[in-house]
């Protein structure tokens, strides 16, 4: 039945039409958990705040089994699902310079939107950051096309790599989850912070 | 911590049964119009009579062919080596081995080529590989490899050689009948065709 766009259930405008609603319904969480503010990003790496990474790791996890589960009843077939191609080197770049930007700005880009959206002065900032970076690297490109295609690795799946079921890596998924949730709320705890 | 027991208590029974329960072996392939429309329009199913009677003669251990007519018409007349798997049987369990495998080239066959390619439309759209149709059917098979009639003389010289292989492979297939109903006369036997390989690469559709 599933993926819809892929099986032409639903057109591809349609598909747009959904992901609009769906994003706005995203950032609208996002601002009502207090994701507009820079200070709330930046606790995750102090260790005063772990919501972040709650947040998206609970989203994960939900989605995961969701697909899992969807899976098995034959609602959805896994093998149609867009997997992001994974570039070892450009992954590890991304990933250092992404988290740089995270501590030094505060904001992710989908939080630094909602941050504008309510007109936070930082987050506009931010934003113009970004759009820096962006047109720095598309007009710079031919410099990093090398790094940016090297060490290629196909889809890889975690699952797979480690020769286990897609379901039982996702128990084990939940189990180190929870154990980093344990973790951080225990952080939150020893690096209180009065006001942010 | 209250939420995060409370968190803990859906999802791990939820990651315990994942775990347990085997991997979706239910998946449905399926092509997309389009791609479907893009294989039948080009032809790549098709595998001239030619190709076929080539194969018959050299006994390829590679080529089943699959009679999908009903079993009255199989025992009627069948092709050398085919195994009857009526149309209407086709989903039946006892023939997934035969339809989904990677080994052989199976070549269905009808009496014309609409059954055939019905045959292969349902296996394709089941996401089975190697199934093939038989171009033209039993009704060109007779016409033009059983009973290949002479070129005209100012024919190019590939349809004389078309034209002898077919004559040939049409004696070493027995002219008409079952090579095994027809009995063995050691003079059909004996003549083999010669091997051109310009009939032998002809695959229709050009990929």
């Amino acid at each position: 039945m599933g993926p819809l766009a892929p099986y032409e259930i639903i057109s591809e405008n349609t598909n747009f039409l959904l992901a609009f609603f769906i994003g706005i319904a995203f950032g609208w969480v996002l601002e009502s958990s207090g994701f507009s503010s820079s200070r709330k990003l930046a606790g995750i790496f102090y260790g005063y705040d772990a919501v972040v990474l709650k947040v998206f790791f609970t989203a994960a996890i939900t989605a995961m089994l969701g697909l899992l589960f969807m899976s098995l009843f034959g609602w959805v077939d896994l093998d149609l699902i867009y997997v992001n191609p994974t570039y070892l080197t450009s992954a590890i770049v991304g990933g250092v310079v992404m988290g740089a930007g995270f501590i030094m700005g505060g904001f992710c880009p989908g939080t630094s939107f909602c941050g504008a959206a309510i007109g936070k002065i930082d987050a506009m900032v931010f934003i113009g950051g970004l759009f820096i970076g962006v047109y720095g690297f598309a007009f710079t490109y031919g410099w990093w096309e090398k790094m940016y295609f090297a060490k290629y690795l196909g889809e890889p799946k975690v699952s797979e790599m480690l020769g286990m079921s897609d379901g039982l890596f996702g128990l084990f998924l939940i189990i180190i989850a929870l154990g980093m949730f344990y973790v951080a709320e225990w952080a939150e705890k020893k690096f209180p912070r009065e006001e942010y | 911590m209250k939420s995060l027991k409370l968190l803990a208590l859906i999802i791990i029974p939820l990651g315990i049964i994942i775990a347990a329960v085997p991997p979706d072996r239910t998946r449905h392939f399926r092509l997309t119009a389009d791609e479907l429309l893009q294989e039948a329009g080009a032809g790549v199913q098709f595998v001239s009579a030619d190709v076929v009677a080539d194969m018959l003669v050299q006994n390829d251990p590679s080529l089943q062919l699959i009679d999908v007519r009903t079993p009255e018409e199989f025992d009627a007349f069948s092709l050398p080596g085919a195994i009857n798997v009526p149309l209407s049987n086709l989903l039946a369990e006892e023939y997934t081995d035969l339809l989904n495998q990677d080994a052989r080239m199976n070549v269905f066959y009808s009496n014309g080529s609409v059954y055939a390619n019905q045959a292969w439309m349902i296996t394709r759209q089941l996401g089975y590989e190697n199934n093939f149709v038989l171009e033209g059917g039993l009704n060109f098979w007779f016409g033009n490899i059983l009973a290949a009639t002479e070129p005209a003389q100012t024919s190019p010289n590939e349809e004389f050689a078309k034209y002898d292989f077919r004559k040939s492979a049409a004696a070493a297939l027995g002219g008409g009948g079952v090579v095994s109903a027809t009995g063995d006369t050691p003079t059909v036997k004996a003549v083999k065709p010669p091997v051109t390989a310009k009939a032998k690469k002809k695959p229709a559709g050009g990929c």
